[in-house]
């Protein structure tokens, strides 16, 4: 019997108990199911994590996208071409955003180990100076501070398709290449995927608007799609805790589709007639 | 049989440019000869949801209709707004205009100004516009909780307190109906998130084309009660009004979704044209080098 | 360190853990903060962080003509387009009105022609009925850019009326006020060009679906059908091909199914070929022609691929998504992903 899963789901209980004694005057009514599965999903990560920090072996298959990211700053090297990186059209505010940045802190440290340019095109200031931060530190963790400047990260446009125009003409003139588009996008997706076809560089792709992955998957060399893109951090740091947290999201993805199942045949039992509980009423 | 082959063979491999001329035009002349090549339009069940939802609502009801596209989905989504606006006037439905992007400001302004007059609709007694706030989700939750904390005066200046049509009106709960022309974050989402499904209010959306798979999600679960998606939707939405009108014995101009029907159907079949030009190019080609050439 | 690694940490997860758990806490202010102040605090931060992107983008561009580095042309036209802007939005209003007054009855037809005119309106009538209605001062909707144009329109007025008034429209108020320098500048500059950007994506969809969409396997030949379903179902002419050009597509669809399993050329082709004549046999003699079957029709089929395959597809993938989030916001709220801090 695994002494922490026990410990972990007493204090599930205990949480949810006190959530019920307090609702009304402590607590919001209503809302008990939405606490019960924030706890539950907090707890679950963070009782990977803590198995991971234990030395548990987490596997992880190989996520391709990933795997070249390498390569294409390699390739781009090679060519005696720079890369470019776009972290999106989104605000700090967006967890894509973030993820972006942290992917671009990776793809520098390797642009920093092999002297290759970088150009970072932003269309938020917040981002633009989060950016730098991110790429400063990695020039600095790979020993190359000399080869960092302030312009590598730079700003465009707040305007979607000016900031498209923009992108579109660094392509169009600079010819990197490699290309990755890693954060939030909109409509503007399939224009900088395109072009970055038409000059022939090779393009990684991963964000986390669902109507924008399949023009990535079309133009674009590798696509992270759906969570492979928020895993990103995770999988290329390895750190335990992280590599941890993304088995815990798969369990919770479990989680949801046995209750999406169970909510299926409770519903059929209930519209049958076979029991008076409907589970609609949950939710 | 060789002729062939490589004629196809050219066709397939024909330069970019070539085929982005053929496609341009195939958009331009129907849009500058409409008279050319006149489609019937089909209604979708979606659409048809949305305008008979619209259309149950009486004299005096209060309508919600918040701006969230710019200048580059225009051409979608402002046919949606005016068709809106005159459906709306021709059944006395009062309109209230919110904005969650910045340039919804500018399309909210224009079509007002465009539309109204037409009707006869007098600003503050039968339509106002509130303008954009910044703040994305906490502009919408403002709204559903209480307006007035978020906009103390409209987009001229003039205080809501002295605004006729705004006497009765405190939060989301007073609205009859709630329209987001959407084209993007944000948009309908953050609407049916953080104040109609909440607070039980109806909601409809007219949005791009693109963002319509986001969308029929909610639309499917009856969260947003029909949906116009995008050019199409909004041609759809159009022929709806004007038959309507029409019963009311109302005469309006055509709208322009409609007339661009046309060009957007020759332009989907001249791509169709091309992808199965490029995949007979393609078979040929593989069976000759007798290798897949991917 | 404390300044750029422990504070930063700290206000991270504790705005973060108060955010998320302040939702379900039954108090004023805290659900205030959630649900308002946080987020106007963002608000608030990124427009004043905007002064930093536009002076870093405009930094960029004089350098760029001052050296006269390539393509230092477009730079010009970056710095005064730039330049404009914050004319027309903070030091030049070119929103001005005229309000006119005491206007005599027999005067008045004469003026409601005359602002007719100027306002390019066939019926002056209309017109006429709104000065009647106004009693403080009839507001011409027509905002003039310059002061000058303004006056000499006063000109064609002053003979018949008491008083005309030359107004501005308030700072803030002048940049939505349709006739505005900012507003013209909007409409005729700043629409087209992002119509025309968004209008590129047509062209880039056709180059991509060209390139794409090739019967190279098993899935790129349902996603070659699928989407040549869906955009010849979702314009009217979808509706317009006949129930055997459909039949046709869905018989090749199934020989491309079945290709791989049949090793024989010509038995492919004789079952494909065979197939389709007798399909639009049967269908010809059981009047199709006249009464086609509901599901043959692109229409319908995209409806249906639309409602069931593509929307699972879309669910799953938001679900996906937004689990991602979810362990993607957790790891950072206890601290534990560090990267956007630069820690690795």
């Amino acid at each position: 019997m695994n002494i922490k899963a026990v410990i972990w789901s007493g204090l599930f209980l205990v949480l949810l108990g006190l959530y019920a004694m307090g609702e009304g005057s402590i607590f919001i009514e209503g809302a008990r199911i939405k606490f019960a599965a924030i706890i539950l999903v907090s707890i679950t990560l963070y009782y990977y994590i803590d198995r991971a920090r234990s030395g548990e072996e987490i596997y992880l298959r190989t996520i391709p996208g990933l795997k070249a990211l390498e390569e294409a700053v390699g390739r781009a090297t090679e060519m005696g071409k720079s890369v470019l990186f776009v972290p999106g059209i989104s605000d700090m505010d967006q967890v894509e955003t973030i993820t972006g940045l942290n992917l671009l802190g990776h793809v520098a440290e390797h642009t920093a180990k092999y002297e290759t340019s970088l150009n970072v095109p932003v269309s938020k200031s917040i981002v633009m100076e989060a950016g730098r931060d991110i790429c400063k530190e990695s020039y600095l963790k790979a020993g190359r501070p000399d080869l960092y400047s302030d312009d590598m990260v730079h700003y465009i446009s707040d305007e979607q398709f000016a900031y498209a125009a923009g992108v579109n003409g660094i392509m169009e003139r600079e010819k990197p290449a490699a290309c990755f588009y890693l954060g939030k996008f909109y409509a503007e997706s399939l224009m900088l995927a395109e072009t970055g076809n038409s000059i022939g560089a090779i393009q990684i792709a991963g964000t986390g608007s669902p109507s924008q992955i399949p023009f990535f998957v079309t133009a674009c060399d590798y696509t992270l799609i759906g969570e492979e893109f928020f895993t990103a951090s995770a999988y290329l740091s390895k750190k335990p805790e992280l590599v941890g947290s993304i088995k815990g999201q798969d369990i919770v993805k479990l989680l949801v589709m046995v209750f999406m199942v169970l909510t299926l045949v409770l519903n059929g039992f209930f519209q049958a007639g076979w029991i008076g509980f409907d589970i609609l009423n949950l939710y | 049989m060789e002729a062939i082959k490589r004629i196809f063979i050219l066709l397939g491999s024909l330069d970019r440019r070539i085929i982005f001329l053929i496609v341009g035009l195939s958009v331009l002349i129907p849009l500058l000869k409409p008279e050319w090549v006149t489609l019937p339009i089909r209604i979708t069940p979606e659409s048809q949801v949305m305008f008979n939802e619209m259309n149950k609502l009486n004299e005096g009801d209060k309508l919600l209709l918040s701006f969230e596209y710019g200048p580059s989905t225009k051409p979608e989504i402002h046919p949606m707004s005016i068709a809106i606006l005159k459906h709306m006037y021709a059944k006395n439905i009062l309109v209230y205009g919110f904005a969650l992007w910045p340039d919804g400001n500018f399309m909210s302004t224009e079509v007002f100004s465009d539309v109204s007059d037409d009707y006869g609709k007098k600003y503050g007694t039968d339509y106002v516009n509130l303008g954009f706030r910044p703040g994305a989700e906490a502009v919408v939750k403002g709204i559903a909780a209480d307006i007035r904390a978020l906009y103390t005066v409209d987009l001229h200046g003039t205080p809501i307190n002295d605004i006729p049509m705004m006497k009765d009106v405190f939060n989301i709960e007073d609205f009859d109906f709630v329209f987001s022309l959407s084209a993007g974050y944000p948009g309908s989402t953050e609407w049916v998130q953080f104040a109609c499904d909440p607070k039980n209010i109806p909601l409809s959306t007219g949005c791009t084309s693109i963002q319509a798979t986001d969308i029929l999600p909610y639309v499917k679960n009856g969260q947003i009660r029909g949906i116009l998606a995008g050019m199409p939707g909004a041609a759809e939405y159009e022929s709806l009004v004007e038959e309507e009108l029409q019963k009311m014995d109302i005469n309006i101009k055509p709208g322009k979704a409609s007339g661009m029907m046309a060009a957007q159907s020759i332009a989907h079949v001249v791509i169709v044209l091309f992808i199965i030009l490029g995949n007979i190019t393609y078979y040929i080609t593989r069976k000759q080098t007798g290798k897949d050439k991917i | 360190m404390l300044f750029k690694r422990h504070i930063p940490l700290l206000i991270v997860i504790g705005v973060g853990l108060l955010t998320l758990f302040g939702h379900f806490i039954n108090n004023t202010l805290i659900q205030s903060f959630v649900d308002k102040d946080a987020l106007q605090w963002f608000d608030i931060i990124a427009s004043f962080a905007m002064f930093l992107g536009a002076l870093n983008m405009l930094k960029l561009q004089v350098i760029k003509i001052i050296k006269k580095q390539k393509n230092w042309q477009y730079s010009i036209l970056a710095v005064v387009g730039f330049a404009f802007a914050i004319f027309a939005g903070f030091f030049y209003r070119g929103a001005n009105f005229i309000t006119i007054s005491g206007i005599q009855d027999e005067n008045l037809s004469e003026v409601a022609i005359i602002i007719a005119e100027e306002l390019n309106e066939t019926n002056s009538f209309n017109i006429e009925n709104k000065i009647m209605a106004s009693h403080d001062g009839y507001e011409i909707d027509k905002l003039f850019i310059t002061e000058g144009n303004a006056k000499l329109f006063m000109e064609k007025l002053t003979p018949y009326v008491a008083a005309a008034e030359l107004k501005s429209k308030s700072w803030g108020a002048h940049v939505q006020t349709k006739g505005s320098l900012f507003y013209w500048m909007f409409i005729n500059i700043i629409t087209p060009l992002g119509a025309t950007m968004f209008a590129l994506l047509a062209f880039f969809v056709a180059s991509a679906s060209y390139r794409a969409f090739r019967i190279r396997n098993f899935e790129a030949t349902l996603l070659l059908v699928a989407g040549i379903i869906l955009m010849l179902g979702r314009v009217p002419i979808g509706g317009l091909i006949p129930w055997w050009a459909v039949s046709i597509l869905i018989i090749f669809g199934i020989g491309a199914i079945v290709a791989p399993f049949i090793k024989e050329r010509t038995i492919l082709l004789g079952i494909v070929g065979g197939g389709i004549v007798i399909f639009i046999i049967t269908g010809t003699l059981m009047g199709w022609n006249q009464n086609p079957p509901y599901l043959l029709s692109i229409p319908v089929i995209q409806d249906w691929i639309f409602a069931y395959p593509a929307m699972a597809g879309s669910r799953a993938l938001m679900i996906g998504i937004s689990l991602g989030i979810v362990a993607t916001s957790f790891r950072i709220i206890i601290g534990l992903d560090k990267s956007f801090l630069g820690d690795k």
